[in-house]
Order: structure tokens, then sequence, then C-alpha cells
């Protein structure tokens, strides 16, 4: 029972997920609408709460068990902390019951998104350049011919997509465009079409039950 | 020790601060540099521009603050020309991350606009030009069920007002009264627009990406699925050049700002790429 039902439920919304693509009767369609609207609206915002509760608990173990960098786990519970308290009782602009202001200095939920949120997040994807560069001179060799063709291509890309390739020859850009669209689009394709029929095959596995490793647990 | 071995073992400091010169210099002095236009951005200006009164433009806002440098900018121009020719914006985020970015995009467009208007008609007014739908629980729940209804959905707006009580909303219902989604985001949910809003009520979609992810995107343009696309930085300086040129708008324009500081960050990787294959290749020949 505790493996036959949750295959149960799966295979029901499986399949009822792919009738509304299918049949658009009002009936089929309404159903549909209600499933979304409802439903699954509630269940989105439990696996919102499971996944907070998981995190937790991983960082909890990795604390309890001093496994690698577990003081950065602490960075993680106390900020968690800090901001939901913050975010639930001060508001996202401190409209809230919790005063989040002293003075001139206020951590309300936006201030602390746009001064400590943002600032982090771009630094840490500008920093991919600095490693890109580094990367490119050390590993980037044409030691073969596919290597060759890739440096050569890379450098069409590169020049012809900045302002400067026109100032090289007006025919660069549309060389550039054409390399994207027909060479780059045949590979895409090739992969988009491998991915969605592997997408499809895996997707059925599971709604019939045939593919079971979501479960847990190991197997029987 | 020779030259070439000295070409050969660059310390990665050294890259890592002429990169840094390179990248900063134009930043502190910037100046504007024109793009010539390419047919995806092209076709999205169309799209954009061909939307009819009666409908409205769908801007999701999905950037994170990684990718804004690159998303940002496409989203403020998309403003720009949507407010300029007076056509009606829905703006919501698919995750929660985005939506001070959004809120910020928004915010900034809107005074530009009503900081020059003469009178109510020239504003931007929230709730009858345009309304911040905010977040809610689901990507692909959002996707399928504004094409049912919208204020089903989204029943209160990213400020807490009740969606069916603002005037713009009234009008517009679900995708039918819908001309185009624009969606700016650094990850799949472009495609995900075209599985499950376009696939399944013909919605059309445009999309602005990350450089770095532009390649698997290519296809859906080719088959027409996307009505538009932007790439990166290049991509929104192209939408800023024909915003500025075609309909006139002025405003501070990032992407084209920071071009220069892109242009000769790839210069300096492709030199730094030539200087390793020569050493590579002179080491070679002498073994």
């Amino acid at each position: 029972m505790k493996r036959t039902f949750p295959l149960f439920l799966l295979f029901v919304f499986g399949i009822l997920g792919i009738i509304p693509f299918i049949i658009p009767h009002p009936v089929v369609q309404n159903t549909d609408d209600f499933l979304r609207n409802n439903l699954l609206k509630i269940l989105a915002a439990f696996a919102l709460i499971l996944g907070l509760g998981s995190l937790l608990r991983v960082h909890f173990d990795k604390i309890k068990r001093k496994r690698q960098n577990w003081e950065y786990s602490w960075v993680l519970i106390i900020t968690f902390v800090i901001t939901s308290i913050i975010g639930l009782f001060g508001g996202v602009t401190g409209e809230g019951i919790l005063p989040t202001r002293i003075g001139s200095f206020s951590f309300d939920i936006w201030t602390i998104y746009f001064n400590i949120e943002v600032p982090l997040g771009a630094t840490m994807f500008a920093l991919l350049a600095f490693f890109m560069a580094s990367a490119a001179y050390r590993a980037f060799r044409a030691r073969s011919s596919e290597a060759t063709l890739l440096l050569v291509s890379a450098f069409v890309i590169m020049i012809g997509v900045l302002p400067l390739g026109e100032s090289i020859s007006h025919r660069l850009p549309s060389f550039t465009q054409w390399i994207m669209d027909v060479p780059n689009v045949a590979a895409q394709r090739g992969i988009l079409f491998g991915v969605a029929l592997g997408m499809l095959a895996t997707a059925l596995k599971i709604i019939l039950g045939i593919e079971r490793s979501w479960l847990g647990g190991g197997g029987e | 020790m020779k030259i070439i071995d000295i070409l050969e073992r660059i310390d990665r400091r050294i890259i890592y601060l002429v990169l840094l010169i390179v990248v900063v210099l134009p930043l502190i002095f910037p100046s504007v540099q024109s793009v010539r236009v390419m047919p995806p951005v092209e076709k999205f200006f169309n799209a954009v521009d061909k939307i009819p009164e009666e409908k409205a433009l769908i801007m999701d806002f999905d950037y994170t603050p990684q990718d804004m440098p690159e998303l940002e900018p496409m989203g403020i121009a998309l403003l720009r020309h949507a407010f300029k020719k007076r056509i009606k914006v829905l703006a919501l985020s698919l995750y929660v991350q985005p939506l001070g970015l959004a809120q910020r995009a928004l915010t900034q467009v809107t005074e530009e606009f009503n900081s020059i208007a003469k009178t109510n008609a020239d504003s931007v007014i929230y709730g009858r030009d345009y309304v911040f739908l905010g977040w809610q629980v689901g990507p692909i729940l959002a996707m399928l069920s504004m094409g049912e209804s919208i204020t089903n959905f989204y029943r209160v707006d990213y400020y807490g007002n009740q969606t069916d009580t603002l005037p713009l909303m009234k009008l517009i219902k679900n995708y039918s009264n819908v001309g185009l989604v624009a969606a700016l985001s650094p990850s799949d949910i472009p495609k995900y627009w075209v599985a499950y809003a376009q696939n399944r009520f013909g919605i059309n979609v445009g999309a602005g990406v990350t450089s770095v992810s532009a390649s698997e995107f290519y296809p859906y343009l080719q088959t027409g699925q996307f009505s538009g696309l932007m790439i990166g930085m290049k991509g929104a300086a192209e939408y800023e050049e024909m915003v500025e040129s075609n309909l006139k708008v002025k405003g501070r324009r990032k992407a084209s700002e920071s071009l220069p500081s892109i242009t000769y960050a790839h210069l300096l990787i492709i030199a730094f790429i030539v200087i390793g294959n020569i050493s590579y290749f002179i080491k070679r020949r002498q073994k």
C-alpha cells in the first residue's frame, strides 16, 4: 500500500496532466483549471515548506556530524532565521509590526535584497569572466583539426557579435549570424530531439510505474 | 628564462589584473557605442510594435542579480518601447528572486515617462497602463492558468490590490487579450512558454536570454515559435538602438555603454589564447 498508493496517484494525475492538451472539451478544461488553481497551488506551497525543512535538516545534520565546512552551515541557518523573521514580521519595505529602522539605518527585506543579495550575486557571476580568461589561455589549444575548427569558429563568433566585427568587415556579423542560424541550429535540433525523446520515454516509464527510483528506499 | 617560457606561463594574477583594467576603464569613462541591429532583435522589436491597441504585452522578468547586467537593459528597453507606444503591460516574475529587480525596472521607466508627461493621458499610470502581477507559486501553473483567466490565478497583484478591481484587468482577461509574452530569463523559461502557453493557447513568445545560453534558443527562432530573440548585452544594445532611433525615446543606454568593456575583454581573451597557442606550437616544434 505504501508504494501502490503513490504509484496509483502518479498514474491518475500524470494522465490528467496530458489529457487537457489533447481534448479541448469544456469539462476536461474546467477540471484541469480547477486542479491547477486549487489543488496544485496548495501542493506547491507544501513543497516549499518541505524544501525549506529539508534544507535546514541537511545543515543541522552537517553541523552535528562536523562535516567539511560545517561552520558555513551556521551562516546559512542564522541568515535564514534573521531574514525570515524580518520578512514575516517586518514586511517587504518595513511596513510590518517589527521595526526595521534604527535612525537612518534600515534593514527591511528590500534593503537586504538590494544591498546584500544583488551585489553578492553579481560578484559571484562576474568572477566567472576572470576564471574563463585564465582557463582559455591555459587550455584552449589547437591540438587537433577539431580543436582548430572550434578555435576559429569561436574567434569568428566572438569578434562577429561585437561592434568591432562590423568595423573589420560588414559581412562578418552576417557570417556570424549564419554560423548561429545554420550549423548551430542543426546541432541544437539534433540534441533537442534526443532530449525530447528521452524525456518522453522517462515520463512514460514513471507514469506507468516502470521507473520507481523517485519513491526512494532503494527498491522493494 | 626565454621569452617563450614567459609567454607560456603567464601568472593568472597578471591575467586577472589586465582583465580588470580592461573591463573597468570603459565603465568609468562610459561612451555609447552604436551597433548594427541584427534580424532576431529586429523581429522582436516589430513583434512588440505590432501589438494591437486592445491587447497587452506580458513581461516575464525572470532574471536574478547574476544575470541582471545582460537582461535588465532588455527589460528597460522593452518597457520604454511599450509605454511610448501606449501598449498595456502585465509584468510578472515566475520566481521570487527577480521580483525586486522587476519592480526596480518598472519604477525607473515609469518615472522617466512621468517626469516629462504634460497631461494625465501622457502619464504612465498603475492599473490603467500597467499592472505588476508579482509572483505566484509554480511557473508552469502560471503559464497554463493565465490561458483561462489571469485574475483567477493572480487574485491579488504585487501591491496587494484585488486584480479584478484594476481597470486594466477588466480588459485583459486571458491570452486572447495578450499580443506577446516577452520572457527575459537566463534559464529554460522561454522554452516553457512555448511548450505550455504557445502550444496550448497559441500565444506569441519573444525571448531575452544570456549570451552563454543563446545557442540553444536559435531553433525556436528559426521555426517561428519565437517572435524574436535578444541575446546578451549586444542584443539589449541593439534593442536600445532601435527604441532610440525609431521611437526617439531618450534614456540611459546601459547595454550600449557596456559594449566597449565587453569588446576589450573579448579582444584580451583572444590575445591570451593566441599567445598560449604561439608558445604551444613553438615548444612543440622544439621538441
